[in-house]
């Protein structure tokens, strides 16, 4: 059998090895930022959820409370930002959209709730978050849109759940508002085209958080407790 | 409450309260018509991958008609191949667009198939022309000459590492047919180097194996399990070789071995 063999030139493969190297110490990069990125998010949405004990008349206690971390984690964004716009976009999403849909709800969550029921839009998220949003001309590092329904529909998860705690707290008028909010919200997702992922699936559950809503007021209706309007 | 409920009931509700339309739906319009182009860009991607892989496989098949190394191909092989070549072409061009900038990396699991497979074929016509391994480059190459170089559908090294492990199992197939037809083994006197298939065949394991998948990336998976596959084929000529020099001379004229379904084997291994 012949042994020399040239068969393989061996700049084929040392050349597809440094490719593979190379991403890999990206990934390794970015994951470090997205470490740090969630435990500021967690933080902040613990505080965050301080919300489901505390009196609309105190909430701002709590979201003043969360904005210095809010503002650690809109650092770090940068900092993500700045790292993965070195390498194409969507290579590489997918290390890191489960993280910015949780930053995009936090934002929103806080929004909401500083703001009396405000639903900020996707370029206020951005804004915010001081990244660009749904970007179509260039290829760099942003909030999709995705992300940002995504983020909308925890944020409709958690609404459902602040419902019945308003009531626990004695405060009747936020479920009608929050009531209110939620079909509002679902009404927008009714006039997507969704195909069958994970948009579709996830928004499939927000008809039973309209469900939890209606059961909070109708209990109360029935009680008469409902705000007279 | 049932959110479908009666019709009339529901619709006499929706009558009753002077209702608003949700604030929210301008900024909802946007999102559909995001969606939307999102949606029919991947649906188009995937119907082209589709087609590229099956044209890429039809040139395979036509590829396995050749019996010798570095000669030129049958005529017919090269028309047969030339077809396909065409459909190929025209499948990249009427996508490139949707590949490229912010979106070049968007549909990687789309595309990906087809890309594999179309690596697959030319890196085995390439073997069958000269008994080389085409490099990463080349076949970029070979791809940028059909999508007319303007705008570019990336083939990225995993795309071309994972059709390379296909291409092995198309090796084994030509190896074990052409030794089975004309009993003897591929390469040897022509080749640049005197090597044959199968010395091939164990210098691109000895290669595939050293390569270092990372853990934590999406293509870990697909290495592995076609690690597998490219080691069961090596392994295969290595055993049809053996057989013909322990039973070679009792074999009946026009014998073939039993190939025991390298295709199947494969698809198994997923």
């Amino acid at each position: 059998m012949a042994t020399a063999s040239q068969m393989v030139d061996p700049v084929i493969f040392a050349n597809l090895q440094s490719k593979i190297d190379e991403e890999d110490s990206f990934r390794n990069a970015v994951r470090d930022i997205i470490q740090e990125l969630d435990k500021q998010t967690k933080f902040a949405l613990a505080i965050l959820s301080r919300a489901h004990s505390t009196p609309a008349a105190r909430i701002g206690e709590v979201t003043g409370a969360a904005e210095i971390t809010i503002k650690e984690l809109i650092n770090t964004i940068a900092k993500l930002s700045e790292t993965a716009s070195q390498q194409p976009y969507y290579k590489f999403n997918y290390i890191w959209t489960r993280h910015m849909q949780d930053a995009c709800f936090t934002i929103l969550f806080a929004g909401w709730l500083q703001h009396n029921g405000k639903l900020f839009t996707i370029e206020e998220v951005g804004d915010i978050l001081k990244v660009p949003v749904n970007l179509k001309d260039r290829d760099a590092f942003h909030l999709t849109v995705e992300e940002y329904l995504l983020a909308l529909i925890t944020l409709i998860d958690e609404l459902a759940r602040l419902s019945r705690n308003c009531v626990t707290l004695g405060d009747y008028k936020r479920p009608m508002e929050i009531n209110q909010f939620i079909k509002d919200v679902h009404a927008g997702f009714g006039i997507l085209n969704l195909k069958n992922d994970i948009l579709r699936k996830r928004s499939d559950g927000i008809k039973y958080r309209i469900k939890e809503c209606e059961d909070v007021v109708y209990d109360l209706s029935l009680r008469n407790l409902a705000p007279q309007t | 409450m049932t959110l479908t409920g009666n019709k009339r009931t529901a619709e006499e509700a929706f009558m009753a309260q002077p209702k608003t339309m949700s604030p929210f739906l301008p900024i909802f319009e946007t999102f559909r018509s995001e969606l939307d182009e999102h949606h029919d860009r991947r649906e188009r991607i995937i119907k082209a991958s589709r087609d590229i892989t099956a044209a890429s496989k039809k040139i395979i098949f036509s590829l396995q008609r050749v019996r010798t190394l570095n000669d030129p191909f049958p005529a017919q092989v090269a028309k047969d191949t030339k077809k396909h070549y065409d459909t190929i072409r025209d499948r990249y061009s009427s996508i490139s667009r949707d590949l490229q900038g912010i979106n070049s990396f968007r549909y990687q699991f789309q595309i990906t198939p087809g890309n594999q497979e179309f690596v697959e074929a030319i890196t085995f016509q390439h073997y069958l022309s000269h008994q080389m391994l085409m490099t990463h480059e080349e076949a970029q190459k070979e791809l940028d000459k059909l999508t007319g170089g303007g705008e570019r559908v990336i083939l990225t090294a995993e795309d071309f590492l994972l059709g390379i492990f296909d291409m092995t199992g198309e090796l084994m197939r030509f190896a074990i047919t052409t030794m089975a037809t004309t009993g003897q083994l591929p390469g040897a006197e022509k080749g640049p180097g005197h090597h044959t298939v199968l010395s091939d065949l164990r210098e691109l394991r000895t290669q595939l194996e050293q390569v270092n998948v990372h853990e934590g990336g999406r293509f870990k998976k697909d290495f592995s399990s076609k690690m597998e596959v490219m080691r069961t084929c090596v392994e295969k000529v290595e055993g049809a070789l053996y057989g013909q020099v322990v039973r070679g001379a009792e074999r009946p004229k026009g014998w073939v071995p039993d190939l025991n379904g390298g295709r199947r084997e494969e698809a198994e291994a997923y």
